[in-house]
C-alpha cells in the first residue's frame, strides 16, 4: 500500500511547490489533487497548466494518487435544476480528463445530496441516471469513479448494503466506492464496509472519528489517526482479507493550531504503522 | 364510463395472466382494435424537453400500469386517446400543431411545463407560446423553498381532480394566471394545474412537473395518473361511444 495526502491540506500561505516538498519530506508517496478546492487546480485550469502540475508533482518525487473534488456539494448530480446537473456532470468529466493528464486512474465524487427539498428516491434515481454515461466515459478513459461514502454528510447510501445495492443498480465496472473509513461515524463499522465492497474500492480515505460525539456547532467529530474510535486493527485486517493493496489517502481536518506541517509528519508516521500492522 | 381502481387492477391481473396487452385508455376494446391506434403518446420534444427524467417517469409509470404507449416526435404524432408532453420548455410549432390536432380530435392532452427553472428569454418564449397558441396564462416561476419556513412543512402539490392527491413539489412551480378552466391543483396557495375543454378534447396543464415524481416511484403520483387515465378514457368514450380510435 502507498500513502497519499490531499493538497487541500497544504497550508494556504505555503503554495503548491512548498507544499509538495512538505508532502515528500513527511514520507508520502503521492498526493491527492482536489479540483476546485485549491487555487492551483480549478475548473478553469487549462490542460497545459494541469500538465505543469503533474511535472511539479513528479519533480518532487511524488505521483498523483487520484483526483477528488468537493464541488459537488454546491452543484450535486442530484440537483433538480437541469443547469446545475449539467455543471455537475461537467465537473466529473473534467475530473476524468485531468486524471488522464495527471497519470492517475481514479477520481472521487460525492454522488448525491439528500435534502429536505430533494428527497431520497429522486436523488437515488438521478444519480444512477447521471453516473451511467459518466461511467462509460470513465471506462473509455481508463479511469475509475469512486463515489465517496459521505454517510451522514450527504444523508445518502448510509449503510454498506445500501451502497452495495446502488453499485449493483449502476452495474458499471468503472464505478466503485471511494471508501472513507472516518465517515461512518456511529452507524456502522469501517471494516465491514471494506469486507462488503472489496474489489469495488477505488481508494481509501483515512482519518479517525469520535463516534459518540456527533457534530456540535463547529466541533469536529474527526481527528487524527488512532485518536478516535475506529478499530484500526480490524480495518487493517479487513484490507488484508479483501486484498486491498492500493492507495491510502489521508483526509484529515487541518486542526493543528501551531506548526501545521507537523500534522503531515504525524499522519505519515501513523499511516506507516497502519500499513505495517504494528497496531 | 369510468374505471374503478379495483376494476383496473382486476383487468391488469387478468391481462398479465393471459399474456394480453392491457388496454388502459380504452377498456373493453379488443386487442385487435388496439393495434389500429396508439392509446397514449408521449411527445418527445428532445432538446426542448428540459427534464429527461420526466419523460422516463411517465414512460415507466404507464408501462407498469400496462398502458399501450409510444413515443413520438412532434411531426409524427398518431391519433391517440391521450397525448402527454413532459417537461416542455420551448414548444416548437410542430409540437403546438400536434397538441391542437389532438385536442380537436377529442384527446386528452397533458401538457407539463418544464419552465420552473427557466429564466429570461427561455421563460418568456415559453409563456408566449402557451398564451398565444393554447390560451394558457402563466406567471413567473416561484421557488417554493426559498421563502419556505420549516414550520410550514413540505409544500406538497394538492390535486383536487380527478380525486384528491398529495404529490411532492418539484422546488419550483409555474403558477397559473387568471383564466378560463378549472384549477385542479394548488401548492402554497398558488394555482398550479388547470383542466379545460379545448376543441373536442381536454387540456390538462401542469405547472409543477409530475414526471420526476413518477420516475422516483411516488405511489401517490402514479395513483393520480391512473385516475387521470380513467377519466380520459371515460371522456373519450362519451365523446365517441362507438369508435375504436
Amino acid at each position: 500500500m502507498k500513502k497519499s495526502i490531499g493538497d487541500n491540506m497544504i497550508p494556504k500561505e505555503w503554495g503548491f511547490a512548498r507544499g509538495l516538498e512538505l508532502v515528500k519530506q513527511a514520507g508520502f508517496d503521492g498526493i491527492e489533487l482536489w479540483l476546485g478546492d485549491v487555487p492551483w487546480f480549478q475548473m478553469g485550469t487549462s490542460d497545459s497548466e494541469v500538465r505543469d502540475l503533474r511535472r511539479k508533482v513528479e519533480d518532487a518525487g511524488l505521483v498523483v494518487s487520484n483526483v477528488s473534488t468537493g464541488l459537488h456539494w454546491a452543484s450535486p448530480l442530484s440537483s433538480r435544476d437541469p443547469k446545475v446537473r449539467a455543471l455537475a456532470a461537467r465537473i466529473v468529466e473534467r475530473e476524468i480528463e485531468t486524471a488522464v493528464l495527471l497519470g492517475t486512474d481514479a477520481i472521487l465524487l460525492v454522488a448525491g445530496l439528500v435534502t429536505e427539498e430533494v428527497p431520497y428516491n429522486e436523488v437515488y434515481q438521478r444519480c444512477l441516471e447521471a453516473l451511467r454515461p459518466l461511467g462509460d466515459e470513465a471506462a473509455r478513459a481508463g479511469v475509475r469513479i469512486g463515489c465517496e461514502n459521505c454517510n451522514a454528510e450527504h444523508r445518502f447510501l448510509m449503510s454498506p448494503r445500501e451502497f452495495w445495492q446502488f453499485l449493483n443498480d449502476l452495474n458499471s465496472p468503472a464505478v466503485g466506492i471511494h471508501l472513507d473509513v472516518g465517515n461512518i461515524h456511529d452507524t456502522g463499522f469501517a471494516e465491514q464496509w471494506i469486507e462488503i465492497h472489496g474489489p469495488r474500492i477505488t481508494r481509501i480515505h483515512v482519518k479517525d472519528v469520535m463516534k459518540k460525539r456527533g457534530r456540535c456547532g463547529d466541533q469536529s467529530v474527526y481527528t487524527n489517526l488512532f485518536l478516535g474510535d475506529n478499530n484500526w486493527p480490524a480495518i487493517r485486517a479487513a484490507m488484508t482479507k479483501v486484498g486491498y493493496d492500493g492507495w491510502l489517502v489521508a483526509e484529515m481536518e487541518a486542526r493543528y493550531g501551531y506548526a501545521p506541517d507537523q500534522q503531515f509528519y504525524d499522519t505519515a508516521q501513523a499511516m506507516d504503522r497502519l500499513i505495517s500492522g504494528r497496531l | 364510463m369510468g374505471m374503478t381502481r379495483r376494476r383496473f387492477l382486476g383487468c391488469a391481473a387478468g391481462a398479465v395472466t393471459m399474456g394480453l396487452p392491457l388496454d388502459l385508455w380504452r377498456p373493453g376494446r379488443s386487442a385487435s382494435a388496439v393495434e389500429t391506434s396508439s392509446r397514449c403518446v408521449l411527445l418527445d420534444l428532445k432538446e426542448h424537453c428540459c427534464l429527461g427524467e420526466s419523460i422516463l417517469g411517465y414512460e415507466s409509470a404507464l408501462a407498469s400500469l400496462g398502458t399501450r404507449l409510444m413515443r413520438a416526435e412532434p411531426r409524427s404524432v398518431p391519433r391517440c386517446a391521450a397525448l402527454i408532453v413532459p417537461a416542455a420548455l420551448e414548444i416548437p410549432p410542430p409540437a403546438v400543431r400536434a397538441i391542437v390536432t389532438c385536442l380537436e380530435a377529442g384527446a386528452s392532452v397533458i401538457l407539463e411545463s418544464g419552465a420552473g427553472f427557466a429564466a429570461g428569454p427561455d421563460f418568456r418564449a415559453h409563456r408566449a407560446v402557451l398564451r398565444d397558441c393554447l390560451q394558457v396564462h402563466i406567471e413567473a416561476p416561484v421557488h417554493l423553498w426559498a421563502a419556505h419556513s420549516r414550520s410550514r412543512g413540505i409544500p406538497y402539490v394538492d390535486y383536487t381532480w380527478p380525486y384528491p392527491a398529495k404529490v411532492r413539489d418539484f422546488s419550483r412551480v409555474v403558477p397559473l394566471g387568471r383564466q378560463a378552466g378549472e384549477t385542479i391543483a394548488w401548492v402554497d396557495g398558488l394555482p398550479v394545474a388547470l383542466k379545460r375543454q379545448s376543441g373536442r378534447g381536454t387540456l390538462i396543464f401542469l405547472g409543477s412537473p409530475l414526471g420526476p415524481a413518477l420516475w422516483a416511484g411516488d405511489a401517490e403520483a402514479r395513483r393520480w395518473l391512473l385516475g387521470l387515465a380513467n377519466c380520459s378514457e371515460a371522456g373519450a368514450h362519451e365523446r365517441n361511444p362507438t369508435s375504436d380510435s
